[in-house]
């Protein structure tokens, strides 16, 4: 209500030096950030493109929320279903092999931080908790530029009448497809090895009630979130397909770098046919009829890929920033925007009390982010992706397949004794590895998963 | 029956079908564009035809690939893809273009 009341009174505002902080962008660090400024009192405006907040965005499916929980009362936000089971699972082009996990812990509150989500409902409802602090919104607005004087970054270009405003500070939270940043050379443009396509489908069951639960073995407002790779996800492409349930749809999808859909022969959309498909996927989404058809890319560069994070006047924050990270085990980002949405806010608002301009008056944000789990994890699993590239068709083609034969031969009911089974299983594992010199190498190159 | 039981028959709706399920607000003209259709027609991957989830990009005849800018996701995919740096990409003015309702 609030907000389409905001949106409507300000159909051609005049703006200039009425804000303190101009947020570009409400996604989730947009809102992240406009909230934390305005709990502190300063005056903020988001500017977003779509007709409302979320209108425009898309992303697979878990919203992890330790730091909303901080920000705002996470009592009534919108979620669809707490993540009760983690399921990661290796496909060749016919078989699965399946590691699935379900502690008895993520019952309990807070549910890990672990939600599923539909973006339309949830970024509305955290830029409402903004607006409620305080901040103003400004739908149906895109941001087309930055505004300088004297080289330091004074405002935006908007695409309204009378588009500009101007402001001390601009957050620059526009995420990945990060127009406004990279004109203003405040970045450069990813390549793309560095950035993935993802395409989802929200798929409804008409036919029954409880078919989520039935076929997700789930009850009451418990969920799941499986990610897939190996051959039969994405083919030989560097990526993965998800699965994700929510209240009654599933989100369905494949998220793989542009690089691979580019030289490639299946288009995405092909991809993610062939992924609904595969015998391990299609008995789980058959008879859904799609609601929605989406797609977004995710920049992955990871930690080396962190731009400058503050300039005169403005600070880059979420994916803008390529706050992303994705390394096959761990796909998170929407922590680190709202983390890095905070911490921005935070450096701007005491700048700001302190009447301080400039990039070292907000200094205190890269620092805040550095010590935070956004750089750390960043950092610790930099490695990880060059590695990744490195053994590709290790891990996406001959382990999955090693697996599958080892766990047939493993568990083969025939005359033979287990003992022989046993032998040959161990045999298709270290064949595919390189017998054990391999093993060791490999367990050494990864062992910072676990460590 | 499907001769392979262990993969269940499975209707995978078309293009037109998906695309239809997002709400589309024509800006009146394309957001998308080339910069030099020279470099379009010198190209011989058409990388933007590939990566494009919704088939805006097409293969034209002369070289220079089509964009029905109407079905667009905004996904930025075809930005990144192109390795000649060739796409004109903005976005749809005033909130036009796509709308998702769930995302
Ligand atoms: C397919 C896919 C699956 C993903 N799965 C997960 C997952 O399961 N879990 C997870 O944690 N993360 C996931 N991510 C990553 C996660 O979605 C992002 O890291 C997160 O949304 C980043 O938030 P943000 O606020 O930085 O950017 P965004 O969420 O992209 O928000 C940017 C906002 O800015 C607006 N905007 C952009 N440009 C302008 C402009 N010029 N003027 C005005 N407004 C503008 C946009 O409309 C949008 O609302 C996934 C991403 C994708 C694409
Ligand atoms: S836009 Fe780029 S990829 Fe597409 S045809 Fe032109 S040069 Fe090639
Ligand atoms: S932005 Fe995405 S959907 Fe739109 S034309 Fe480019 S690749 Fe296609």
């Amino acid at each position: 209500m609030s907000l389409e009341l905001k949106s409507d009174t300000v159909a051609d505002p005049n703006y200039d030096d009425e804000f303190d902080a101009i947020v570009v962008g409400a996604g989730l660090a947009g809102s992240a950030a406009a909230l934390t400024m305005a709990n502190r009192g300063l005056e903020v405006l988001m500017i977003e493109r779509g007709s409302s907040p979320g209108a425009k965005n898309v992303f697979g499916g878990v919203l992890y929320t330790p730091t909303i929980r901080e920000l705002t009362d996470f009592e009534d936000a919108p979620v669809e279903r707490y993540v009760a089971e983690r399921r990661f699972s290796m496909l060749t082009e016919g078989d699965e092999t399946a590691f699935s996990l379900r502690p008895g812990e993520w019952h309990e509150e807070p549910h890990n931080d672990s939600y599923t989500v539909l973006r339309g409902e949830f970024d509305e409802w955290f830029a409402e908790q903004a607006v409620e602090e305080g901040a103003t919104l400004l739908t149906s607005t895109t941001v087309t530029g930055l505004l300088r004087e004297d080289g330091r970054i004074a405002g935006v270009e908007t695409d309204r009448p009378d588009g500009t405003i101007r402001a001390p500070y601009v957050v620059l939270a526009e995420g990945g497809n990060s127009l406004v940043s990279e004109g203003a050379n405040l970045k450069p443009t990813e390549t793309r090895e560095n950035v993935a396509v993802g395409v989802k489908e929200v798929l409804e069951f008409p036919e029954r009630d409880g078919v989520i639960e039935d076929r997700f073995r789930l009850t009451d407002d418990a969920g799941v979130s499986y990610h897939y790779f190996g051959e039969g996800a994405v083919g030989d492409a560097f990526g993965g397909g998800f699965i994700y349930t929510n209240d009654d749809t599933i989100s369905v999808g494949v998220a793989y770098r542009i690089e691979d859909a580019a030289t490639h022969d299946q288009s995405p959309e092909e991809t993610l046919n062939a992924f609904k498909s595969h015998p391990a996927v299609a008995p789980l989404v058959r008879n859904a009829r799609t609601v929605e058809y989406s797609a977004k890319t995710i920049p992955e560069g990871g930690a080396d890929s962190i731009p400058d994070l503050v300039h005169d006047g403005a600070a880059i924050v979420g994916d803008a920033a390529g706050l992303v990270l994705n390394n096959g085990v761990h796909l998170e980002g929407t922590n680190m925007a709202v983390e890095s949405g905070y911490h921005a806010g935070n450096a701007i608002a005491r700048a700001a009390e302190n009447g301080r301009v400039g990039a070292e008056a907000l200094q205190a944000y890269p620092a805040a982010l550095e010590e935070s789990f956004v750089v750390q994890n960043l950092e610790h699993y930099k490695w990880m992706m060059d590695a990744v590239e490195e053994d590709r068709d290790l891990l996406f083609e001959d382990l999955p397949r090693a697996f599958a034969d080892a766990g047939t031969e493993y568990f083969r009911i025939d005359r033979t004794p287990k003992e022989s089974h046993a032998k040959n299983a161990k045999r298709a594992v270290l064949d595919a590895v390189g017998g054990w010199t391999g093993a060791a190498k490999l367990a050494l190159r990864y062992r910072k998963v676990v460590t | 029956m499907s001769v392979q039981p262990q993969t269940p028959d499975l209707d995978n709706d078309s293009m037109e079908d998906r695309l239809y399920t997002v709400k589309y607000d024509d800006p009146g003209d394309s957001h998308l564009d080339v910069k030099v259709e020279d470099v379009c027609a010198e190209c011989e991957t058409n990388d933007c035809v590939r990566v494009c989830p919704a088939n805006v990009w097409r293969e034209g005849e002369d070289g220079v690939p089509h964009i029905a800018y109407e079905n667009c996701l905004e996904c930025s995919s075809c930005r990144f893809a192109c390795t000649y740096d060739n796409v004109v990409w903005t976005y749809p003015e005033r909130g036009a273009g796509m709308t998702y309702k769930h995302g």
